[in-house]
């Protein structure tokens, strides 16, 4: 599965574990090994696993035990936690990780819900309104949404000051490859106004995301901030071949602004700037001459080719005496018409070396096919052994191999990476659309677009701060999606009110009723074990625990029944409130109290020998019995006590109307047992039996009373 | 890039963390049980927040119970007796670690203890070291003092079939951990013996029809069945058609789909997709991630590997862990 090892995410850098999900390397895969400090003395006698919080990984290590006393207080061991599939270079913080998390989460479900709105319109076979924009163009608005929340590298070479000294402009803000990847993303995959001039494109693209690459290969860029580290000690820059080097290289690039603004000779400088570029429009401060349609921009193009020729071939070079001002002239002029070899030498990177294609040579280069068979031109001549992952995403998504582009999206990116930018590849190729939707068997089932929301949901669920809103994403997965969400759930900690409650918030916003029940009665035990008993009763009796509460209610009425004092009934009293609140699961405050004035009743009878005790105890037992809230299970335990008035020695105090009343609730009973949910009561195994025959005895003692 | 929880005493021998990681339980060789807690659920700073004694011997093992029954662990000491340990508050007084129930064996030794929640009934196996199975039920859900032995059995897929007693050295039990009501219960079991047919995996289905356990699958293929288990792991099926298990032996870790239907026989169909070797180690125990797709092992060479399936289903080692000063 993409991106779980360490590093082997956003930003991961050159040191990514290799072999991620690339379809090309599941033989020869060999895994990275990561040291895992702890600190501790060894010898080591055992470790242990346990996964935290999605992706966490916490590694107990245990220390052989001591027995030499003199190493008392020697630590025995340590926990660590290691959070994979994590960032690992530091070119995005972490509180920037979480502010793109959280921040892609609205463009996502909004695209979400318009898909969906889609699909179910075109489930009804009805055409969508015309106003209704192109597919293509909702997903261009999430990109630009999720776009500008990866930062603005705008700044890279927008302005160029006139101060000598700074050669290169500063940087507001360092450019980030997740940016430039989404950016090339969204270029050759949705945004389909600017397909006519791709090659242009690729021309600010490379303007801005020029010094990414410089990392670990040298380009214009890094060659122009190690010059312009220089250029205080020189006296006439024009005197320094490198200046000349450096201003073909700019202009080789399409930099015209550097080239034009740093003091030429007026009519290269003015050529330049009137260099015809087939693209709608110029973003303020850059130059060029822009043509929107190809015959116009061709007859510009050749005009301006004509102009260079005859400058080349012009008196002025004579004239001109400063070697250095000469050679790096004519040179320019050489970019200008196309020279292949001048390209060449002006260009590090061979992406440097392509885009110099695109302005000078090959202009009107059009469609994946033809960019590809450049690119690979450009590669041969430039090689490189360990290319930089923009420049294998690039790769992918010129060769048109869907699968690499996922595999470098994953193994460059990370997961947030993969998880978002399916929805650029998905809108510009049905064959990625078919790629990524198709259900694989060999992943349970699923999807790769669900393979890969789930693992990103995964990692969100890894920190405490960025779980809730892995939902989101799980819920947008047809089929394994729920199943996560609830083992998810089913983690949060539940004895803090507040997380219980937004807990509980989220499964009924997702509608799981099952797991809502199973956190609150996980939290009412928690509750009813750290003594706080109303808390265990609300939650049990939210949660409909008719199991755990009836267990409840059974202690109560056992506490009852063996304490008359009113002093540990007094302790109960908030509860039998609770428990009454509901009325039918504990019978109400009502029963109880009927309950607790029958035992006092019965208790008086049978310490005194007193009738009228007695004949109270019957008018409590028929009341107890008669009334609708006395739960059934207690039934028998109340006759089972009224056995001692059924066999009053001095004559029947329950009459026939009575006893028969009685005798009803025990069939009743009788067949109550039957169900499967009933609770038997802790009684003797001969309690029933004994009640029976108690009250036949007595129907026949009161008949003959009676007659 | 890894980040310190907490430090153990000098002598601790095992931990368990609980359902939500926010709390863990160690043993010591002293026979303590320490559990540590972070305070607040944002600070990743364990400290040690209760200890009690749990016995004379030291615990080698400490599992936690599920939640739905209050905070509370198994212990298994030296001596290889089990005792259930819970936080309790009773009566207003402070919160303490409590004993509710010791079960005491004759002669055998408790090997390994996990519990698994059927509805609302919590049911403990216990892998004794003669060979036997133990299943329990507790009785009554709010307190852990009253257990019911439902089923006693050996680890044969015949289940008529009876052998004297076995010498068992370890075993390794895991519930399938199951989300719904609507699933069977089940687990497998595999033994560390000399006892062969005991050895080999096999998942247990509580039949509840017949009120018993029945063998419905053996994760070994025929030539394997004698090989001593070291661990076993059922990872969590967030919905996949089949389930999957991991099963530790000196040949390697073997990667197990099982299928849901049963045949006429009521055996369930199991193919073997995975053979992960080249891991000379003996393996010490196996963990699932929360979605099943990461195996994390420990073993004998002290590293901590994880293993994954690549996009064409096959199984690879994704990444290791080297322990170092």
């Amino acid at each position: 599965m993409p991106g779980l090892a360490p590093g082997d995410s956003a930003g991961g850098g050159p040191d990514s574990v290799n072999g991620t999900l690339v379809p090309y390397s599941s033989d020869s895969h060999v895994s990275a090994i990561y040291p895992l400090r702890h600190g501790l003395n060894p010898p080591i006698s055992r470790v242990s696993v346990s996964w935290g919080r999605g992706n966490s990984l916490r590694v107990s290590v245990f220390r052989q035990p001591d027995s030499d006393p003199k190493s008392d207080g020697e630590v025995g061991g340590k926990v660590v936690e290691v959070t994979l599939g994590k960032s690992r270079d530091g070119e995005i913080s972490d509180a920037q990780w979480r502010k793109i998390a959280y921040g892609s989460v609205s463009p996502f479900a909004l695209l979400q819900s318009r898909k969906n709105s889609t699909a179910s319109l075109s489930r009804m076979q009805l055409s969508p309104s015309p106003y209704h924009l192109e597919w293509w163009e909702y997903v261009m608005e999430y990109s630009k949404d999720i776009g500008s929340l990866l930062g603005d590298p705008k700044t890279a070479l927008a302005t160029l000051i006139e101060d000598p000294n700074e050669v290169f402009p500063k940087k507001v803000e360092e450019p980030s490859s997740l940016k430039a990847a989404w950016e090339l993303m969204e270029m050759f995959y949705v945004d389909k106004l600017s397909q006519a001039w791709l090659p242009e494109r690729l021309v600010d693209w490379l303007a801005d995301y020029n010094s990414l690459i410089s990392i670990d290969l040298p380009t214009v860029h890094s060659k122009l901030v190690e010059f312009q580290n220089q250029i205080v000690t020189l006296q006439v820059i024009e005197d320094d071949p490198r200046y000349w080097d450096l201003i073909s290289s700019a202009l080789a690039v399409g930099w015209l602004e550097i080239v034009t603004e740093n003091g030429l000779v007026e009519a290269v400088a003015v050529l330049i700037s009137k260099m015809p570029r087939m693209r709608p429009a110029i973003d303020a401060g850059k130059i060029g001459e822009c043509f929107k349609a190809k015959p116009d921009f061709v007859k510009a193009w050749e005009r301006w080719r004509a102009q260079i020729t005859k400058l080349d071939s012009s008196a002025f070079w004579i004239q001109c005496d400063h070697r250095q001002t000469r050679e790096g002239l004519k040179n320019m002029l050489q970019i200008m018409l196309g020279n292949v070899d001048v390209l060449c030498s002006s260009t590090c990177h061979w992406m440097e070396l392509y885009i110099s294609h695109f302005l000078y040579i090959r202009p009107f280069t059009a469609g994946l096919e033809s960019m590809y068979s450049l690119a690979q031109k450009c590669f041969r001549l430039k090689h490189t052994s360990n290319p930089h992952k923009l420049m294998r995403l690039m790769i992918g998504i010129l060769g048109e191999n869907n699968e690499v582009v996922l595999a470098e999206c994953s193994r460059g990116f990370g997961t947030w990476m993969v998880a978002h930018a399916i929805e650029l590849l998905t809108a510009g190729s049905n064959e990625a659309d078919i790629l990524v939707h198709e259900e694989r068997e060999d992943l349970g089932g699923i999807s790769l677009e669900e393979l890969h929301r789930l693992v990103y949901a995964q990692l969100l669920s890894s920190h405490l701060l960025t779980w809730q809103i892995a939902p989101i994403y799980l819920t947008s997965c047809m089929r394994q999606g729920m199943g996560l969400l609830e083992i998810l759930l089913l983690k949060q900690p539940v004895q803090e009110n507040q997380m219980l409650l937004k807990n509980l918030e989220i499964c009924r916003l997702y509608e799981l009723d099952g797991i809502s029940s199973h956190l609150m009665e996980i939290s009412g035990m928690y509750h009813w074990k750290h003594g706080r008993k109303g808390c265990a009763v609300f939650w049990l009796q939210q949660a409909h625990d008719e199991v755990r509460l009836s267990g409840i209610a059974s202690q109560l009425f056992d506490s009852v029944g063996k304490s008359i004092s009113g002093e540990s009934f007094k302790q109960w009293e908030g509860l039998i409130e609770l428990l009454g609140s509901e009325g039918q699961l504990a019978g109400g405050l009502d029963f109880l109290h009927k309950y607790r004035d029958f035992k006092k009743c019965l208790q008086h009878a049978e310490s005194r020998k007193d009738a009228d005790a007695a004949r109270q105890a019957v008018e409590s037992l028929m009341s107890l019995m008669r009334n609708a809230s006395t739960p059934q299970r207690f039934w028998l335990p109340i006759l089972y006590d009224a056995v001692k008035l059924l066999s009053w020695d001095e004559g029947p105090l329950i009459n026939v109307g009575q006893t028969n009343l009685l005798l009803n609730k025990l069939q009743e009973l009788s067949v109550a047992r039957l169900r499967p949910d009933f609770v038997e009561a802790e009684l003797p195994t001969q309690a029933l039996n004994h009640v029976r025959y108690s009250l036949a005895t007595n129907l026949g003692r009161a008949i003959l009373g009676e007659l | 890039m890894e980040k310190s929880l907490a430090t153990l005493d000098n002598g601790t021998t095992c931990s368990s963390w609980n359902y939500s990681g926010q709390r863990l339980a160690t043993g010591s060789v002293d026979g303590t049980l320490s559990i540590f807690d972070s305070g607040d659920p944002a600070s990743t700073s364990f400290k040690c927040t209760s200890k009690a004694r749990v016995g004379e011997s030291g615990v080698v093992k400490v599992v936690w119970i599920p939640p739905l029954f209050g905070d509370a662990v198994a212990c298994i000491d030296g001596n290889g007796s089990l005792s259930l340990w819970e936080e309790l508050a009773e009566d207003a007084q402070a919160v303490e670690w409590k004993h509710s129930k010791s079960f005491q064996s004759n002669s055998a030794k408790v090997l390994d203890v996990q519990f698994g929640v059927f509805r609302t009934i919590l049911k403990m196996v216990v892998a004794y070291s003669d060979g036997q199975v133990k299943v329990y039920e507790l009785s009554n859900p709010l307190e852990l003092k009253n257990w019911q032995l439902q089923a006693e059995f050996q680890n044969l897929t015949d289940s008529v079939a009876k052998l004297a007693k076995a010498s068992c050295f370890s075993a390794s039990i895991c519930w399938n951990p199951q989300r719904g009501d609507g699933q069977e219960l089940s687990f497998v079991l595999g033994f560390n013996s000399d006892t062969p047919q005991l050895n080999s995996s096999k998942v247990w289905e509580f039949d509840l029809d017949h009120q018993r356990w029945v063998p419905v699958a053996e994760l070994a293929l025929p030539e394997d069945r004698k090989d001593q288990v070291f661990s076993v792991a059922w990872a969590p099926n967030i919905g996949r058609p089949y389930e999957v298990i991991a099963v530790a032996t000196h040949k390697g870790i073997a990667i197990w789909h099982l299928g849901s239907n049963p045949d006429t026989d009521g055996r369930l169909s199991v193919e073997r997709v995975a053979l992960l070797s080249g891991y000379e180690a003996e393996v010490w125990q196996m963990e699932w991630d929360m979605s099943g797709m990461t195996l994390a092992t420990t073993g004998t060479d002290g590293m901590v590997r994880l293993w994954q399936s690549n996009l064409n289903g096959i199984w690879h080692e994704q990444a290791a862990f080297e322990p170092t000063t």
